[in-house]
């Protein structure tokens, strides 16, 4: 499977590489005509339920336009990529995809992707985004997408679950200390069966945010990272300290629970991921939404604007559609439209789109979300640029990494100087 | 990848019965009656453990999807049936059978175009003395050298030019064109070790080369047609990565796709019904590799020996 992997890796970027040779993106040619029948493909990844719903939401776009027929096809994500990739290769991408965040740059760099700014305001209304949002979309000065949904780094906690320990609950926004100090009382009061958390110095966001706290970001807009081997050897230094007195859970239980998370699973009281997770942990614990709360992520700096809004999802569309004034309509449908929003709800993320948000009726979990993402406006500072090329691939041999420390197969100083050669070979390419 | 899983416990049991049996059998007499339990209760145990991650996968299915993670013991805390039934109802109103049909025609064509034209080409390469017969063969070995991956884009941007995606052609039409040189290979091994004068004694009859493959050869290859056959069908129906990249519509999803489709990792995951599904797409190989085992380990026998 690895070496699969790499393979797919190789193909993708020779993929890019033929992909690139290609022509200028076009502009629009002529007015959209509503009696003309067309017919556009649309791709997302996604579960049985999603699928249902962009199969409602598809049926209300045809109630207003008959004439444009949507075909759509979804993979998860892994695979919806690796697809994409061919595609990419053959120019022959569907016509609108949701699309991720973390490989906007590339298909954009690479005039994948349709500029959208000719359609903004005569497709695609654009009155219900803030303008930094907006912005979100933005590769080197073009609108390649559009924000669907946002998301923010959190704090999950199971609440149901501490109680039952005995422990007391963990009120969010503490220091990085204090927050050891709570998992390792969780972990006490648990006696060996429920850990109060899982080590955060695994997750690229964790390094993320505690640079943010001093003003900085991972990668500067030229690509360049902003952090040196020191700052990194730091903050592993400090996850090897916490994982020393016991507080979190050890890798080897985590790696036995896999694909699940020790959160999703009920071995944990408390994880820092996306605030969109949610839905998917009460599904892998069986439980009801209500046991779970949302806080904030512990503070590196009193004051410092270290989260951000990041777009959950997106929606592009491909360079080489033949109907791009059709795909705009599309989009617009599905990123601004109340009844798009009465379909989805928070299942692609909070809407950006204050007009979609309308159209949402919000469970409860979704409530919690909203709340969460007003309480800690105080903190959210300006969005990093645009994930360099190849990002995905970074965060992950952060991940690998951050589980190779926990099992202690390789020392600090190691897992340093392995990131960094790692990373310079991705972002030399 | 899996086919290598499915052979590996034939062959093992193969290898430790055979070379076994005949001593215990013959010494048996001798070593009594506890020995045998002995050897038995060994052999069973080691069935055992090459049978456990099967079994563990069939209490599995009726694990509700929170237990995983949680319950990685072998039976469930809370048995239920409702795996199934999320299975039997499908993905985006597509029911399974419909993914598993897929399945079955895509493989079931693939077993015979790979069988109709290696057997051909394989006849052409032990039987036929034709110019550069000899760099023909040099290169069909070569492709076996060439990974796939390479040819993938190409591939995709020649299918795409033809218009040919979302049908199940550019999955087939190499079975069919002989561009499986594995089989091809296999054939012209088992062939060029038929004795020649069969065929000479044919050709004084009056036969073409047409009616020496037909009456001749393909009755003495069925060993070997058996064992690609096999191959083809257990490749096939495991293949993920070819209808990954040719298949757009979900109707005409082949089975391993719409396996995946239970898990994402960005929203929820179904594991119950993932592993319902898994051990369901199992039963046709099973049945298939239950069936034929016999034959397919005496098919590979055949070709080491007489190869």
């Amino acid at each position: 499977m690895k070496r699969f992997k790499i393979a797919m890796a190789a193909v993708a970027s020779a993929a890019l590489l033929l992909a690139g040779c290609g022509g200028e993106p076009e502009g629009p040619s002529s007015d959209f005509d509503p009696n003309a029948p067309v017919t556009l493909d649309l791709a997302f990844w996604g579960n049985d339920t999603r699928a249902g719903f962009y199969k409602n939401a598809i049926a209300k776009f045809n109630e207003k336009y008959p004439n444009i027929t949507v075909n759509s096809t979804f993979l998860p994500f892994p695979e919806f990529w690796e697809k994409r990739q061919i595609e990419a290769a053959g120019r022959d991408l569907p016509d609108v995809m949701q699309f991720d965040y973390a490989y906007l740059r590339q298909y954009s760099q690479n005039k994948l992707l349709l500029d959208l700014k000719p359609y903004l305001g005569k497709y695609i209304k654009t009155d219900g985004f803030a303008e930094s949002t907006l912005g979100i979309g933005v590769v080197n000065g073009v609108t390649t997408a559009l924000p669907i949904g946002t998301n923010a780094w959190a704090m999950f906690t199971n609440t149901a679950l501490i109680s039952k320990s005995g422990a007391g609950a963990y009120t969010g926004g503490t220091s990085w200390d204090e927050y050891a100090t709570w998992m390792g009382s969780v972990t006490k009061a648990g006696g060996g069966s429920v850990w109060g958390g899982t080590d955060p110095t695994g997750r690229i966001q964790n390094f993320e945010i505690s640079l943010r706290a001093n003003g900085k970001n991972l990668f500067d807009d030229a690509g360049a990272p902003q952090f040196t081997k020191a700052d990194l050897a730091d903050f592993w230094g400090k996850g090897a300290q916490v994982r020393g007195t016991g507080a979190t859970i050890p890798t080897k239980r985590l790696l036995e629970v896999a694909p699940k998370s020790g959160f999703g699973a009920g071995l944990t009281t408390s994880e820092l991921t996306w605030d969109n997770f949610g839905a998917g942990y009460a599904g892998d614990l069986g439980a009801a939404a209500s046991g779970l709360a949302l806080t904030a992520p512990p503070v590196t700096k009193a004051g410092a604007k270290d989260l951000y809004l990041k777009p959950s999802m997106l929606h592009a569309i491909a360079a080489n559609s033949e109907h791009p004034e059709a795909s705009a309509l599309l989009v617009d449908f599905l990123v601004n439209s109340q009844e798009a929003g009465a379909v989805f709800g928070t299942n692609r993320g909070l809407p950006a789109s204050s007009t979609h948000l309308a159209g949402v009726k919000l469970d409860p979990l979704s409530q919690k979300i909203l709340d969460y993402e007003t309480s800690i406006k105080e903190r959210l500072g300006q969005a990093p640029p645009v994930p360099v090329v190849g990002y995905g691939s970074i965060e992950e041999k952060f991940r690998q990494l951050g589980e190779e420390l926990g099992l202690g197969t390789v020392t600090v100083e190691q897992a340093v100087d392995q990131f960094f050669s790692e990373m310079d070979t991705i972002l030399k390419k | 990848m899996t086919t290598v899983e499915h052979v590996q416990p034939g062959h093992e049991t193969a290898e430790i019965t055979a070379p076994d049996a005949g001593p215990v059998r013959r010494r048996g007499r001798r070593r009594g009656l506890a020995s045998t339990i002995v050897w038995y209760l060994l052999l069973l145990v080691l069935a055992a453990v090459v049978l456990y991650p099967l079994v563990w996968l069939f209490f599995a299915t009726l694990k509700p999807s929170s237990e995983f993670g949680r319950n990685s013991g072998l039976l469930p805390w809370a048995p239920t049936l409702d795996n199934y039934a999320r299975v039997w109802d499908g993905i985006a109103g597509i029911p399974l059978w419909r993914y598993a049909l897929n399945s079955l025609i895509v493989a079931s064509l693939a077993v015979v175009g790979t069988l109709g034209s290696s057997a051909l080409a394989g006849y052409a390469f032990a039987r036929v003395a034709f110019k550069g017969s000899g760099i023909f063969f040099a290169a069909m070995i070569g492709t076996l050298l060439l990974p796939f991956h390479v040819i993938i884009i190409p591939q995709y941007i020649i299918f795409n030019q033809l218009d040919l995606l979302d049908t199940y052609v550019p999955l087939l039409i190499g079975k069919f064109l002989g561009t499986e040189a594995f089989f091809v290979f296999l054939m012209v091994q088992f062939i060029r070790n038929i004795p020649r004068e069969l065929d000479e004694a044919a050709r004084i009859d009056g036969a073409g080369h047409l009616r020496i493959f037909w009456s001749i050869i393909v009755p003495l290859l069925r060993p070997a047609l058996v064992t690609g056959g096999i191959f083809s069908f257990i490749w096939t129906w495991n293949d993920f990565l070819g209808p990954l990249i040719y298949l757009t519509s979900p109707e005409n999803y082949t089975l391993p796709i719409a396996l995946r489709l239970y898990n994402d990792a960005t929203s929820t995951s179904d594991y119950g019904a993932t592993v319902a599904a898994s051990l369901l797409s199992l039963i046709p190989v099973l049945l298939f590799f239950l069936i034929f085992q016999r034959m397919l380990i005496r098919g590979v026998a055949t070709q080491g020996l007489k190869g």
